[in-house]
């Protein structure tokens, strides 16, 4: 057990060190995003009657007079200290805008996850297990539809189902969990469960992919000779090993259910940080969009650390694939 | 190309190649098909399908069937334009990063994992939004943010194919590192670069249609079928079954593309990978 530990931590500890260039060279495009923009927000904020005089000074103030290497590496140290500037427009700190707004991308992200690893886990253990069955080839159908349906139809089609047609769920908005856990979880069911689908459908092929090939290894058919139990040779010794490929891909899909919010957080009026980075980039205003992407890159090189670190638990064989 | 000819012989991959040609001839000549003006506004608001509208008409009286038509270009051809830019910026350094050097190699790898960590539909929203909200600054950035994939693919194809034995007497026969990527390496990664590319431009009209569906990157009376399926988003309770014209189309295209795939990775155009949609093997287990 000791050893498990030891070597999550050390798979951690490696992850994050690989995580150190990624950072710096996608925070260096996030921040080259404000350099290429012909927006200039000393003459936005003052507007057309401003002398040159009074816009010179308005550039010093937002530290814009200087090299942009320089501003870059300002920028990322006082991102390390949790200073994201202000935004240009409303002089509101950015870290305190992300700051209320990352709890709920959060709970749709975490609650997507849950539902895209449950939904794909059964079905895909199901499928696997029945191979070539009337089950396995409902999940291949329905998977391979899955595939095709873009975020924001799914989450209309939900919307006129279970709000329209059949009234029981509310259409959008968000309550905090101090509002009481069944009106906060009645918010977030639709949205998670629009945001998942894509991930439990690739979950659910990549595990029925995995297992299926499992299911045919010699230690299965051993254990079948031992006398165990189908569901405990299924779900205790081949899984350990399927579901490699079907980490991967949730991995994978990790960015996609942080990054992709923004589709369902415009559908469903949630006041999340994807919906905060459009308005903000629709508006021209760089230290938001920059702000707000950079945690987002966070999240996402953390969450991914984190499923290396599960890929290395589920099969020791993977720690040399990191 | 014998994989490919192979894969349209089978039914599915007929089947996605029929659909793929319908769609590519709408792109192409489906704005002079459509039947009324798609920006004309009428008197019949929220029509359901009938004789005259196929496909009913919108919030503003306009014909849907014709801002469909209209508006195929602008969906489908710019996901082509982004597929188009990936490919550029990712096959070219995966190939070359087998055989230009240890540094070169090193300095690869690391851009194309700080480009896999931008977190994809946000990342294309704000340089887009940013970059003067027009379809073609949309289009680089998801062209950029697929190359990661396609730099994997090539080079892990080219890695494998680096040391082969004929590479090898290719070298000593004296031929130069441009010869043997073009004459060896390239013709072996090929048949995996397609099926990656149909993958991609699946996945790329997706975000296309999720950018025209935000409203990023068109102006809007221009119809695209993204945005025609948002400009219903308010009137789901009179024509509820509003959105599903227009988000046919785009899971047809996709369906499509993901088939034809699917088709050709069958036929043998990818031996390094798991089929992904097989049909379970001969040797069934049972274990319940």
């Amino acid at each position: 057990m000791t050893t498990l530990v030891a070597r999550s931590v050390a798979a951690l500890g490696r992850a994050l060190l690989i995580a150190v260039p990624v950072l710096l060279v996608s925070t260096f495009i996030t921040f080259m995003l404000g350099g290429l923009t012909d927006q200039d927000p000393a003459s936005v904020v003052l507007g057309d009657s401003a002398t040159p005089a009074d816009v010179a000074r308005m550039r010093e103030v937002f530290g814009l007079d200087r090299p942009l290497l320089a501003r870059y590496a300002l920028w990322l140290w006082d991102a390390l200290h949790g200073d994201l500037g202000a935004s240009w427009f409303t002089r509101i700190p950015v870290a305190r805008s992300i700051a209320e707004r990352l709890p709920v991308s959060l709970s749709v992200a975490a609650g997507a996850l849950l539902i895209a690893v449950v939904l794909g886990g059964v079905f895909g253990v199901l499928a696997a297990v029945r191979q070539g069955g009337r089950l396995d080839r409902a999940v291949t159908v329905v998977t391979s539809v899955l595939a095709t349906v873009p975020g924001f139809v799914a989450a209309i089609a939900l919307i006129t189902v279970f709000s329209l047609l059949v009234p029981v769920l509310p259409s959008g908005g968000w309550a905090p969990a101090s509002d009481g856990l069944p009106t906060w979880a009645s918010f977030l069911v639709l949205p998670c469960v629009a945001l998942s689908l894509d991930a439990a459908a690739d979950v659910a092929r990549q595990l029925r992919t995995g297992l299926a090939d499992t299911l045919h290894e010699n230690y299965v058919v051993g254990a079948r000779v031992r006398g165990l139990p189908g569901w405990r040779i299924v779900l205790v010794h081949a899984l350990r090993n399927g579901a490699g490929p079907a980490v991967a891909v949730l991995g994978m899909h990790v960015p996609r259910l942080i990054g992709g919010a923004v589709i369902v957080e415009t559908v469903f009026a949630l006041p999340g940080i994807g919906e905060l980075t459009k308005t903000a980039a629709l508006g021209g205003d760089v230290p938001v969009v920059q702000g707000a992407l950079l945690v987002t890159i966070g999240v996402v090189l953390v969450s991914s650390a984190l499923v290396n670190v599960l890929l290395v638990k589920l099969r020791p064989a993977a720690r040399r694939e990191i | 190309m014998r994989t490919v000819t192979d894969a349209l012989r089978t039914r599915a991959g007929a089947i996605a190649a029929a659909v793929l040609a319908a769609v590519l001839l709408l792109a192409a000549i489906g704005p002079f098909l459509a039947p009324y003006d798609p920006l004309r506004n009428g008197a019949d608001i929220l029509m359901p399908p009938s004789a005259a509208h196929w496909f009913g008409t919108d919030y503003l009286g306009r014909d849907v069937l014709s801002r469909v038509l209209a508006g195929a270009p602008a969906s489908v051809l710019t996901a082509f334009e982004a597929v188009g830019i990936g490919l550029v910026i990712g096959v070219v350094p995966g190939i070359t990063s087998v055989h230009l050097g240890r540094a070169y190699e090193w300095i690869t790898l690391r851009v194309m994992d700080g480009l896999i960590a931008l977190p994809f539909l946000i990342f294309a929203i704000a340089v887009a939004a940013l970059l003067g909200n027009a379809v073609h600054q949309a289009m680089i950035a998801v062209g950029i943010l697929l190359a990661p994939s396609f730099y994997r693919i090539t080079r892990a194809a080219a890695l494998s194919h680096a040391n082969a034995q004929y590479v090898t007497a290719a070298q000593l026969f004296g031929a130069s590192t441009w010869r043997v990527l073009r004459t060896h390496v390239w013709s072996k990664i090929l048949p995996t670069l397609v099926v990656s590319t149909a993958n991609a431009t699946a996945g790329g009209l997706l975000i296309v249609s999720s950018l025209t569906f935000l409203g990023i990157g068109v102006v809007p009376p221009e119809p695209t079928w993204g945005g025609i399926v948002a400009s219903d988003l308010g009137y789901l309770t009179q024509r509820p079954y509003g959105p599903v014209f227009p988000s046919l189309f785009i899971m047809a295209t996709v369906g499509a593309l993901n088939l034809l795939a699917d088709a050709i990775r069958d036929a043998g155009g990818d031996h390094g990978r798991a089929r992904t949609r097989g049909r379970g093997g001969a040797a069934r287990v049972r274990l319940t």
